[in-house]
Order: structure tokens, then sequence, then C-alpha cells
């Protein structure tokens, strides 16, 4: 055995692994923990979090962030079919509107940069989520000027961190098919280009069609995907089963089924932009706030936050699904709403499932990770509207049911970690991309309900080519002009 | 009298005592190797012996990674250990990974160079990824049940049995004590300080806490608390299934977790929590240190095996006593600071900074538990480092309300004493009204 003084005994991560990461950045113990793993294992941290904070204590972690990272239910590994039988009345959830607790500590927090901001940039990009970090990069690579990002928490924080990993090309209007396409190929590269690995297994993605609605909708997609040149093909049931043989072929009537598609390990692709990005003289700043924008002459002059003021000739609004709340401060309304969607991650299992499969009428999901971990998810039909990434007990009950009854042989399998995260949903399922009206040098890159991540690669390189000068018409068709005008492109093969 | 029976181990006969857990058996057999780490394939065996760490786990009659250390033995039981892929966990091949690899493998930076090389490190993370393999069987959704409480109390330790009875005193019924083990008592039941009964005081509370209305629910764990409408909602894990239990008011009471230390070997099989070590020997009567015996008459062992005992202030002391009384020859109690290495697998020696080698049959390793804040965060209490105590105590004000209106916290839980904040915390939260009635 070689001498390692382990933390974590679930994942094998030592004194050293947690050195090593706090010396690349990852400061705070939400990035510790995603950065190495610690506390991911079947224990989920009992065991490990303090054993890690002695370390993080000692090499300086600001006191107020010496706290522990947010436990996940289930506290202790729990089967797929005790959460199956839970009376779906006993677990009714709350109604009423999520309303988000009353402003946090409006201090500046004491794990951002010590270093000020500079007073001005060319480009300042809102948000540290993939987009943006994609985005940025692509400036920076471009020569684009100074290149500023602001963050308002960890990287990884957002619906970056917190979605399924799924990466498809499957989807049913062309301008997605080729962003996804682009993507995905970027992927494939970005190990060499980044220098950190994204772990893109193409195990395919299998959908399943409960009833003639739906395999009708997986017919006229296939045959889109065709005029593509994507391998989409329409399989039966019992040629779904060679693929999965593990499903309950009585539950579904048929399938659409491309090989090429994948999962992907989320995390990496934020850090290598980011890192990738700093290297090319962008400056990422997590931990900030953003509490205003000055606009003048119908002009985006500067952006204020909790560390000082910015200037800047084009600002750059990569939120997600809090778009708005940024926008507002130019006085500009948007119409994304956010939707919670919650996930929840297995124990981990040796290799036996190769594809996400999704049934598309009840919006469940789910693939297993390079760590072998069952992940899905499930949408619900009544989630209320709003900023809400709690977990719940009805999500579990829900997502269990629908899981153990597609493939009943997991019934036995216990469940380590549930999250939610947001939705960033727009009226018609499209972008909303380009200019805003009436406030120059203000742009939007949000509104990618629940796969910007996917689509990320590709629109940081056109939005960057865009706004170098090139001609792309989804800045045009995609604008939030489009809502007031009644043009609306609509997205249907959106899980959830 | 109860009679011995076998389980198998990899397909050989283990004896085991009624009411041992699978632990016991294997560790009464000398069987110390549970299993491969999940990465470089380091031999691993049981930590906590409570149910906290994830060292101890095994296929069990064909259910992947159940924990040893809880799950009760039973005649014809198979057992398998997990994650040795040509199946001889003892000379796991695949442990070439840690010895390739002696300043760990960074999984983010590996093989980044190609494209190829990518590809190929795709191919063997993915096949050596994971711990158990599917179920042998499926099983079907196992019913389920809701209930309401007006207060749930989580944990029948001394702080856990002193909320009730405040709470039921209170209030006169609804009351709901819920706890994980198969008994009350929690910590107490260790007696660790002889000269502070704790079983007896525990007891006492509880007596009047149950006259009073409050109803206390054994093998009950809470595996989820839930902030629903201004209320908790609970995932109660029985034997029978799940319980979604709606209640007004929380009281987290659930103590501590053991805590190893971060050492070179410290998470090689032969290195236990000291009060896992105390409550095996108390509940199931083993003790570590044996050779691996095969089924038939027992081999009386020369002597007591020895412990060398590794921690940080009362709770070393009080436990090298508790462990002594136990039946180990306490070999010495070294102060954390002071250990550089464990060696051997099983540990056989723990070498010090001074260069002393202590020759031992085991290590155990006596921290304070840390406070179990894991079910008042997950529902958005507050929860602070306190390098003293080496964990996370939940912030509670004087009343023992934590930053979530509905949720109370006493004993380990906040670093506060047991029964004293358990009475406060549990008359608070009977007291407890919220803007939602």
């Amino acid at each position: 055995m070689a001498d390692k003084a382990i933390v974590c005994a679930c994942e094998d991560v030592s004194v050293h692994d947690i050195e090593a990461a706090m010396a690349r950045g990852h400061r705070d113990i939400e990035s510790v923990k995603r950065y190495t793993g610690l506390g991911t294992g079947p224990c989920q941290g009992k065991s490990c979090l303090a054993g890690c904070m002695r370390i993080c204590a000692k090499a300086g972690l600001p006191e107020s962030a010496q706290v522990p990272f947010r436990a996940r239910p289930p506290l202790q590994p729990t089967p797929l079919a005790d959460y199956a039988g839970l009376p779906l009345d006993g677990v009714e959830s709350f109604r009423a509107p999520f309303v988000p607790a009353p402003g946090r500590d409006p201090a500046p927090s004491e794990l951002a940069p010590r270093e000020p901001l500079p007073e001005r940039a060319d480009t300042v990009i809102i948000g540290g989520g993939i987009m943006g970090l994609a985005l940025a990069w692509n400036l920076a690579r471009s020569g684009a000027g100074k290149v500023l990002v602001i963050e308002r928490d960890y990287l990884c924080a957002g619906a970056s961190g917190r979605n399924g990993g799924g990466v498809r090309a499957q989807w049913t209007t062309p301008t997605l098919i080729e962003l996804a396409k682009e993507s995905i190929e970027f992927m494939k590269g970005f190990a060499q280009q980044l220098g950190i690995n994204v772990w893109l297994r193409k195990g395919g993605y299998l959908f399943l069609a409960h009833d003639d609605e739906t395999a009708r909708r997986l017919e006229d997609s296939a045959a889109l995907h065709r005029l593509h040149a994507l391998s989409t093909r329409i399989l039966s049931p019992r040629e779904a089963l060679q693929i999965v043989p593990e499903l309950d072929e009585r539950r579904f009537i048929s399938a659409s089924w491309n090989p090429d598609d994948g999962v992907v390990f989320p995390w990496p692709f934020v850090w290598g932009y980011a890192d990738g990005a700093r290297k090319l003289g962008a400056q990422i700043e997590p931990f900030t706030r953003v509490l205003g924008l000055d606009v003048e002459g119908g002009r985006v002059t500067a952006v204020r936050t909790d560390r000082g003021r910015v200037q800047a000739g084009r600002v750059v609004i990569a939120c997600g699904a809090w778009s708005p709340e940024i926008a507002k401060f130019a006085g500009v309304e948007m119409p994304n709403r956010p939707y919670r969607h919650e996930i929840v991650s297995s124990e981990p299992l040796k290799p036996f499932l190769g594809p996400l499969v999704s049934m598309l009428g009840t919006g469940l999901y789910f693939s297993q990770s390079m760590r072998g971990e069952i992940v899905g998810g499930m949408g619900d039909p009544d989630e209320p509207q709003g900023a809400n990434q709690a977990s719940s007990l009805r999500f579990l009950a829900r997502y269990a049911r629908a899981l153990t009854g597609i493939m009943p042989a997991v019934g036995h399998v216990k469940l380590l970690r549930q999250w939610g995260g947001l939705y960033d949903l727009t009226p018609d399922g499209s972008p909303i991309l380009g200019e805003t009206p009436g406030v120059a040098g203000l742009l939007q890159m949000s509104g990618f309900v629940g796969h910007g991540f996917m689509m990320a690669p590709a629109m940081g390189r056109r939005m960057a080519a865009w706004m170098g000068g090139a001609r792309d018409e989804i800045f045009e068709r995609f604008t939030l002009r489009r809502f007031a005008e009644g043009r609306l492109e609509r997205e249907t093969m959106i899980i959830g | 009298m109860p009679e011995p029976f076998l389980i198998h181990v990899d397909g050989e006969p283990v004896e085991a005592q009624p009411g041992d857990t699978v632990a016991a058996s294997l560790l009464r057999a000398g069987i110390t190797t549970f299993t491969r780490s999940i990465k470089y394939h380091r031999p691993r065996g049981p930590f906590c012996l409570e149910g906290s760490c994830g060292q101890c786990l095994l296929r069990v009659d064909g259910v992947p990674s159940v924990q040893a250390c809880r799950a009760k033995a039973a005649p014809g039981m198979r057992c398998e250990r997990q994650n040795a892929p040509l199946g001889n966990v003892e000379n796991d091949v695949f442990r070439a990974v840690d010895i390739v690899f002696p300043g760990g493998l960074d999984h983010h930076h590996i093989a980044t160079f190609s494209r190829t090389a990518g590809l190929l490190a795709l191919e063997v993370a993915r096949r050596l990824a994971g711990l158990g393999e599917l179920p042998d069987t499926a099983s079907p959704a196992r019913p389920g049940k809701a209930q309401t409480a007006r207060v749930a109390i989580i944990g029948a330790g001394l702080a856990g049995l002193a909320a009730a009875r405040a709470a039921a005193f209170a209030l006169g019924e609804g009351v709901v004590v819920l706890e994980r083990e198969a008994a009350p008592g929690g910590s107490a039941l260790l007696n660790l300080d002889p000269a502070r009964p704790g079983s007896a005081q525990s007891f006492e509370s509880l007596r009047a806490a149950l006259g009073a209305g409050a109803r206390l629910v054994c093998d009950a764990e809470v595996v989820g608390l839930y902030p629903d409408e201004g209320k908790g909602l609970l995932a109660v894990r029985g034997p029978d299934g799940l319980t979604a239990l709606r209640a007004e008011r929380v009281v987290v009471a659930c103590g501590g977790t053991s805590q190893p230390l971060p050492f070179v070997g410290v998470d090689r099989p032969g290195v236990y929590a000291a009060r896992g070590l105390i409550k095996l020997s108390r509940r199931c009567g083993v003790l570590i240190g044996a050779p691996r015996v095969r089924p038939g008459p027992a081999v009386p062992r020369e002597g007591a095996p020895k412990l060398a005992v590794v921690g940080e202030g009362r709770e070393l002391e009080l436990c090298s006593e508790a462990l002594r009384r136990c039946g180990y020859e306490i070999c010495a109690q070294v102060p954390a600071p002071l250990v550089r290495r464990a060696r051997g697998n099983p540990v056989r020696a723990l070498d010090l900074i001074d260069g002393q080698r202590l020759r031992c049959d085991g290590v155990a390793i006596a921290l304070p538990p840390a406070p179990q804040h894991e079910l008042a965060t997950s529902a958005g209490a507050k929860a602070r480092w306190d390098a003293s105590l080496g964990g996370f105590p939940v912030e509670v004000d004087e009343r023992g309300q934590t930053s979530v209106p509905w949720l109370f916290a006493a004993g380990s839980v906040a670093n506060l004493p047991p029964i004293e904040s358990g009475r406060v915390a549990g008359a608070a939260a009977a007291a407890f009204e919220d803007d939602h009635g």
C-alpha cells in the first residue's frame, strides 16, 4: 500500500488532494468537495468533512467560510423501493409560490478575491456559469479586449453545477440540432484544448414513448434528425431491450435511439473554461454580487458590484433563471421564469447501463455516471414557479415509482444524494440572445430552459464571433423583442 | 440457549452468534478486509461500527453495498466482498493502481494530452468504476405510511428524552421520539464515565416522558428532514419501509459521529473508532485482533488483545478506560499530533513522530464525536466550524431554536449539555407557534 493519508475513505481523497485543490484556487468547501469528490460517496461526508475542515482551516480559509458543505438528503443510503412505496398524498408538497428568504448578508464575501476589480473592462459578463465562461474564453481567444466575469457564488453553484450531464443532438428545431452537434464535437477535444477531462461517454440516448402520440412525435423528429445527418433510429421495445435489458418492455411502445449522444461530467467544463479564459487574460471573479447597472443615454455604461464599480461598453447577462433580476437593474423586463428541477444520485454500481434513458411522457430520465451512480430526475407538472433550489421528498417518491416501474431491477439500489436546480424557462422554450431593445450594449445570453449546458460550447463561440462583428441569424431571430412581436420559436423535445 | 449458526463469506462458512451484526461475525472470525476502496483498491474494513462511515459495505444476499455493521447476521446469509474485479479481495491485483500512483491519481488531468489516450482512460475508468453489482432480484415497492405529529424529536439519547419529557409535559400528546437503534439511550448506554451514570438518568426521563404522552419509536432512522410549509416533513426509515411524518416542530438531538484522523494508513483495516469497539464488545461480545479462525471449537487466545488508543483529552482517557473494562490491553494512549502512521494489514503497529514503533493488535481512535449536524443543516439550519470541538455544532439561540423557526436542536448536535438543553428545546418547541398557525 502506498503512503496515503486518506481523509475521505469512500472516495479515496487524501490530505494531499485537498491541499492540491486549494492550491488550484478551490478554497471554499463546496468547491473542494466538487473538485476532489470528498464527501460524495456512501457516507456523504459524515466521516470526512470534519477532517477536511481541519486542513482547510489550517490553510487559512476565512472564518465566515468555515461552514459545512450543504448536506443533501437522504442522510443514510435508502433503497428506491422504500421511496417508491411512499403514499403520494403523504408527501404532497407546498403549492404556494416559493418566496426566497429576505436578503443575504450585504457584506462582501470573505471568499472574494483580494485584489480590487478593474476600473473598466471592454466586456463584463454577469454570471459565471458555463454560458458566461464559454463566452469569456472565446472572447479572450479572439483578442476582444479586457473581459471580466462576475459570479455571485462559487463556480458551479448554479444550473451548470446542478444538471444531469446529458448531451444530445436529438432536438426538434434545426437551430438546437446544429448547436448541439457543434458542442458535442467540441466536447470530444475539450481535454486537449482546455487541459481537463470532461469524461464524455457516448452511451447514446434512448427516448421511450408510452403512447401513440409520443411515438408519432419521436418518428417526426427522427425524420428531421436524418435531414441533419444524425443517426437517430426508431426501435421496437424488443430492440430497445437489446440496448438496456433491464427495461420493462410492457411500459413503452417504441423508442428513439441515437448512439452518438452521451453524458459528461459537468463541473470540469466550468473549471476548464474559467482556467482557460484566465490564462488568456480574462478575469473571473467569484463571490462577487452585482448591485446595479448604470445606463446613460440609452446605453449601458457600468456595472456596480459589492466590490466597486466597473465601467464597461458591453455587458452580457448570462445568469440563467436569475437573468430577469439583473435586467431589472437596467429597467428591462425579461420573460424567463425559474422552475425547480430535482435530481438524485444512487450508490455507485459497476457499469451496466449504457445510454441515458428518458420517458418523454412522464419526464423521467436516468443514466449511469462515469462513477457508476444512477443519476436521474423527473419533471413535475405541479411544480410552482420560483427560484427554489431545495430538495423534496415528493420528488423522491415520484422518481422512485417511475424508475422502478420502467426498470424493476433497481428496487434494492440505494439513493445517496439529491439536489435541486433551476430551469430557465421562456414562453416558447427557446433562448434569448442578442441586443436588448432600448439599452445599447446590454447583451442577452439566457433562456436555455434545461439544456444550456450542452449548448454552451457552440453558443460561446457563436456569440463571441457575433460580438466581433460576424453576422449570425440566431442573434436576430431569438431576441427579447420577439416576445413583444409575437414571433415565438417553439422547441418541444424538452425533458420534464 | 440460542445456538451459533453459519453465514457464508465469499462461499466460505463463518460462525455467527445470535445477536451478531454481520461485521461482528466477520471480526470474531478474524476477517478484517471487508472490501477494496473505490479508486485505489486499498483494503478496507469497518471503522465506525455505528453505521455512519462507508467502510464495511458488503453484498448481502444479493443486495449490493449493505452496511455490515448494521445488518443482523442470519443463518445461511450469503455475504460477498465487493470491488475486487477478479474475485480475490485479500489479494486484489488492482491494488497496483495504488502503487503505480503513490502521490495520487489526478483524474482531472490524466491523459489530457491526446484524444486517443483520453478515450483509453475513459474505457479503463468506466470498467473500474462503481462498487456493487446490480441486485440479484427486483424489489417491489415497499408500502410506506403517512403520519403526523405536533413535535418530532430525533434521537432518544439523554437530550432527546429530556426534550420529549418537556414537550409532552406541555402538550399532553402528539410528541414522538424517533430512535435509530433498537433501544433508547444513545451514547449514555456506553457508560463512558463511571462517575456519571448516564443511562440511569436517561431512563428516568424516558419513563416520565412516556407517562405524559410521548411515543417512543425505536428502529426508526430519520433519513431526510425537509422544510415544508413552515413545518418539517421527515422521511423515517423503519424495518417495514418509509414513513412520511409531518411534524409542526422538530427537535434534532441525534448526537455525534465518530471521526477518524488524517494520518498515513488511517484507512487500513484494523483502525477503529473507540466508541464503535466499545459497542461491539458490549453488544456482540467481540474483541478485535483475533487471528483468522474457521468454524469449530473456540481456540482460546493467549492474553488480551492489545490496542493503541489515539485521541484527544478526556475522550482519550474515558475511552481507554472503557476499552480496558471490555477486556483489551491498552498498550499506549497517544495524543493525536504524535502519530506518524499506521503499519500492516490489518494494522499491527503505530509509528510515532519521535521514531517510536508501538506493536499492537489494532488502533482505536478516540476523538469527541463530531456533532451530527446533517439533518438540521440539510433543512437550512446554520452550523459553524468549532476547531476545539473538531466539528460543526448547529447554531441555536437560548431556547434551542435554530435559524429555521420550526427547527430546534439539543445535546451534542449543538454542543450543549444534553439534559438541560434537551429540556429547554423540548419546552420551546412545544410552546412555538409560527405565522402559519
